[in-house]
């Protein structure tokens, strides 16, 4: 019940927030990101598996939805609709800094270092090995099995046949398996 | 304690995935000063000549290596795309000898990725037609052009 009632308060205030940053105020805009930097942070870092990219796409993303929150009318909750412009931007900002010989010959970028992965604070032993992951891999764990989209979402998002994300799903867990029984 | 197993083990853990992580830095002010920019200065900025000469000029870079790397596999390949490249790094740092840089250490920075790039040429001396080495070595040579348009076209200013 009283988490019912901090729910409400919360969501009322936020109600209150985005109609502010809606009219221009960017006092506000400061509040609404205060709220939701860290979950925005935490899905980059999963995606792209590296702290400075991550850091670089949570501003775009705060960037990005300056100019959009205008179109945000409130049908689902905006922690949603923040989730999804999130992880959009997130896999676009990827595509946009693979190098050309990555662009061209289309190999896939390997995962975090054990090392980097184990400096990262706040993760759980699974977020550790995930960071690990190939880019496909990854992407499409982190999606389905943290995120809770299902493959025909995780395909059109990642531009990939459902069968892909399949098997880019199976190929993540027999990697975290692997990984995890050799610890 | 016996280790759980694998299924209990990811069970466990994506149930206790925290939600929210904390940056390392502080983000705000990178994006107060790109949304408090009006949109006109956005596109004037971006459509600078500097910078799509700069990125024209790493496209070249790459299209061209990618030629030699793909096509002309040869003994003379590294010596090639070294000479391509030096005169693409070159012609950018003179472009940008009278900006501003926004890192102080950009030159340390160039510094190392210059070790790296001597150390894969070293490699390459005995065995010049492995292309792992020659992707290596072309990856290092992007990474120089993208230090050196980055930290004196940083995207945050010019957003």
């Amino acid at each position: 019940m009283l988490i019912d009632a901090k729910e409400a308060f919360t969501s009322n205030c936020e109600d209150a927030l985005i109609t502010q940053v809606k009219s221009g105020d960017q006092q506000a805009y400061a509040q609404l990101y205060s709220l939701h930097v860290k979950r925005v942070y935490a899905l980059c870092l999963r995606l792209l598996a590296d702290k400075e990219h991550a850091e670089d796409a949570t501003q775009e993303v705060f960037v990005q939805l300056w100019h959009k929150i205008a179109s945000f009318e409130g049908q689902s909750q905006f922690s949603t609709w923040l989730h999804s412009v999130t992880s959009n931007i997130a896999i676009s900002y990827l595509r946009k800094h693979k190098n050309w010989l990555q662009k061209v010959v289309s190999f896939e970028q390997s995962g975090m270092d054990e090392q980097s992965a184990a400096d990262c604070q706040g993760l759980n032993g699974l977020d550790k090995l995930v960071l690990r992951l190939p880019e496909r891999a990854r992407m499409v764990f982190v999606l389905h099995a943290i995120e809770g989209y299902r493959h025909e979402e995780i395909a059109s998002m990642l531009d990939m046949a459902v069968g892909s994300s399949k098997s880019q799903y199976h190929r993540a867990r027999q990697l975290l398996k692997e990984w995890y029984e050799n610890e | 304690m016996s280790k759980q197993n694998f299924e209990q083990f990811l069970t466990l853990s994506l149930n206790e995935t925290e939600s929210e992580l904390t940056p390392e830095k502080d983000l705000w002010p990178g994006i107060e000063r790109a949304i408090a920019k009006p949109k006109n200065e956005i596109k004037a900025k971006n459509s600078g000549w500097n910078k799509l000469a700069a990125i024209a000029a790493c496209t070249v870079a790459a299209l061209l290596t990618v030629q030699l790397l793909v096509k002309t596999p040869q003994n003379n390949s590294v010596v090639a795309m070294s000479d391509f490249f030096t005169k693409q790094k070159q012609s950018l740092l003179v472009q940008y000898q009278d900006s501003p840089a926004v890192t102080d250490n950009w030159q340390q920075q160039l510094r190392e990725l210059e070790q790296a790039e001597s150390a894969i040429k070293q490699a390459l001396e005995n065995e010049p037609n492995n292309s792992a080495l020659l992707s290596m070595l072309a990856q290092v040579y992007q990474q120089q052009l993208d230090l050196i348009n980055k930290v004196h076209a940083p995207k945050w200013q010019s957003i």
